[in-house]
């Protein structure tokens, strides 16, 4: 008993100790030095950046619900810090299940297990201290209530910005007043003065990496798919939510679209044979071990692209921040009118040639399951086989293995 | 020229089947607890059915296997999955069928199939077993009536009482609940297969649902629930004769148009 505690106390002090992420650094970059997922490696190489930052204090620490733009956090000169991408790493890691157990005593098992696992990691000290939480009321109803919840466990300021159901220039000057106002009150509670000039620039190494997105995702209409849906749907998703605005998005996006560039020129798939191309829906799919994409492989179908990673959003103006990212932010196909998701699905069916679709049906999760039904009926009315699959991204007790097993063949016993 | 013997081998949580399928139709079947051995009981189901069919291993050309268990049948040659297998297996038996609705034993699914029996859509609850199979086992218990028997008996209760929950501990609790209230069982048997119908109606509105429908695993054998699902549904419902089997028809079916397998 005595041992297990020391044991804890010493894996919490170096989970929270930035040296822990200096070290690991050299360490990695030695034991990986053989695997050429150059992407990949600047991911990891990312999150240990953050988490070196994020609990070395020098800046201050802000945390953010995964939709809101990171550029108004690298553009403050401020260290992002996402705790639902961190969730979704832990789970990858296979350490969810501990977290979301603590966080059930707490919360309603209905709230998104992602925020329950953070809580879970929040409750036993694992993360680092944040200045001010800023959050979204856009695409997660239940993200700002769980922040707020946050931000009176901390006692610190949370900010919220508040995006219309409906675009237009008056929803479009409505966010802007808010960025505006978000930037002067966080500047005045940390005591900082906003440099613009670095505002501009987080906005311009964004444009940057969304240039080479914009070349990525048009690569990806390849056949043989070049790169795999679960990676896009695991660190590709979490560089667009985490890293736009900092100079490691551009560096990773450029690298990943190099490394697509070749594979495509070399006719490379992924996969050994590709006999079907799959859409999956939805922005995230099950972090712990599971065999879905395992089964997918073997039935030669390519998770060929995820609706997660469709660009939706017009480049920034560097010279107008608030205009420019409120434009981004009702932008957002995920936010108001299901038809304007659906004309995007239609959209990615059409450009990556999709046989088959996946929409995955995570538990809790209100804002794109609530639409599932509607936007099946659209693709089945095209002929196109669908799918909801239920599941959960960060519980592994709320899946089910045999059941996702069958409804994924049946969906290539579809195709035919 | 040899015999054309075709095997499908049905391996579900509850039940297992196989089905020997000859040229002319089925030759023979065998309809087996699962238990927790389902490589064992797969064995002794296609051993059962051989001997009724009076065929020998050797001369059987080709093996399917569906249901959950698919995976774990050592012997089979390929696996497909129970969807695609209770279409085809309804359609064999009523080639009108265009949704299969199949309540095992945990878990329902409703499927609509086009006229050549090939799957179009498919609806599966998620994963409870309300409403299945194994929820009657238990309501069976708690009614203190065989399962067998729940069926013929909730047609002599002229409504039934309404069961709120549908979670299987849930509602073996309110049944307790009822009994010791006074209800009369009937009235309860009837209650809780219009609650499982009234699930699965729900379920099939996720689909378009079209004539003919033909419901098929081992609830299918409760004259009760057909009864119910012919008022929601307004039409009549195909109950093959051994409705159990129809996956593994199906999966024989599938093993017979492959062909024999490659040696």
């Amino acid at each position: 008993m005595e041992n297990e505690r020391a044991r804890e106390k010493l894996i919490k002090w170096a989970v929270k100790s930035p040296l822990t992420y200096r070290l690991l650094r050299p360490v990695l970059d030695l034991l990986t030095r053989k695997n050429d997922n150059e992407p990949f490696k600047i991911w990891v190489r990312f999150l240990l950046d953050a988490m070196n930052n994020s609990y070395a204090r020098k800046q201050p620490v802000v945390w953010m619900s995964a939709f809101t733009p990171s550029e108004i956090a690298y553009g403050m000169g401020y260290v992002p810090f996402m705790p639902e991408i961190i969730a979704s790493v832990v789970t990858y890691l296979g350490k969810s299940k501990g977290p979301i157990a603590l966080a059930n005593a707490y919360a309603s098992s209905d709230l998104c297990s992602f925020h329950r696992c953070a809580l879970g990691l929040v409750m036993e000290d694992y993360l680092p201290k944040p200045d001010l939480i800023i959050s979204s009321s856009y695409l997660c109803e239940g993200a700002n209530k769980f922040f707020h919840y946050l931000a009176s466990y901390y006692r610190c300021p949370h900010l919220m910005v508040d995006a219309p159901y409906r675009g237009g220039s008056a929803a479009k000057k409505y966010v802007a007043d808010q960025l505006k106002e978000l930037v002067d009150k966080s500047s005045r509670l940390l005591g900082l003065v906003p440099d613009m000039s670095v505002m501009s620039q987080a906005l311009e190494l964004s444009n940057k990496a969304r240039a080479y997105i914009a070349e990525i995702n048009r690569l990806r209409r390849s056949r043989p798919s070049p790169f795999p849906g679960s990676e896009g749907l695991s660190y590709l998703a979490g560089m667009v939510f985490y890293s736009l605005g900092s100079k490691w998005g551009v560096d990773f996006f450029k690298t990943l679209h190099l490394s697509l560039e070749q594979k495509v020129a070399k006719g490379e798939g992924y996969l050994p044979e590709e006999k079907y191309r799959l859409l999956w829906l939805h922005h995230i799919r099950p972090y712990y071990k599971n065999e879905i994409f395992k089964i997918l492989e073997e039935k030669k179908a390519a998770v060929s692209f995820e609706e997660t990673n469709y660009l939706y959003w017009p480049a920034l103006e560097p010279s107008k921040p608030y205009e420019s990212l409120a434009d981004k932010i009702i932008s957002n196909i995920w936010a108001g009118s299901l038809e304007r998701r659906v004309h995007a699905i239609e959209e990615m069916v059409e450009e990556y040639d999709i046989d088959g679709v996946i929409h995955f049906s995570h538990w809790g999760c209100r804002q794109s399951c609530g639409g599932a039904a509607v936007v099946g009926d659209v693709l089945k009315q095209k002929g196109l086989p669908y799918i909801v699959l239920p599941g959960d991204g960060a519980d592994p007790d709320n899946f089910s293995p045999g059941q996702t097993r069958t409804r994924l063949e049946a969906l290539i016993e579809m195709l035919g | 020229m040899g015999k054309r013997i075709y095997a499908g081998i049905d391996i579900g949580s509850l039940s297992s089947e196989a089905v020997i399928l000859g040229e002319n139709g089925i030759l023979g079947y065998s309809v087996r607890n699962t238990g927790a051995d389902p490589q064992r009981v797969a064995q002794e189901c296609m051993e059962e059915a051989l001997a009724r069919a009076n065929v020998a291993k050797e001369d059987v050309l080709s093996i399917v296997a569906t249901g959950y268990g698919r995976i774990r049948v050592p012997f089979a040659d390929r696996e497909i999955t129970e969807i695609t297998c209770h279409a085809k297996g309804a359609h064999f038996l009523f080639p009108e069928t265009r949704t299969v609705i199949d309540i095992g034993g945990q878990d329902s699914k409703v499927i609509t199939l086009d006229e050549r029996g090939a799957v179009t859509d498919f609806a599966m609850n998620d994963r409870c077993a309300a409403g299945t199979g194994r929820f009657l086992e238990v309501m069976a218990t708690a009614l203190e009536t065989k399962l067998s028997e729940l069926g013929q008996r909730s047609l002599e209760a002229k409504k039934g009482v309404p069961i709120s929950s549908m979670c299987t501990v849930f509602a073996e609790s309110e049944v307790i609940s009822l009994i010791a209230e006074g209800k009369r069982r009937e009235e309860i048997m009837r209650g809780l297969h219009e609650a499982i119908s009234s699930r699965v109606y729900r379920m099939a509105k996720k689909l378009r649902v079209k004539k003919e429908i033909t419901f098929t695993g081992g609830v299918a054998k409760n004259q009760g629930i057909v009864k119910v699902l012919e008022v929601l549904f307004k039409m009549p419902v195909n109950v093959p004769d051994e409705p159990q089997i129809v996956g593994a028809l199906g999966a024989a079916l599938y093993a017979r148009s492959a062909g024999p397998r490659a040696r």
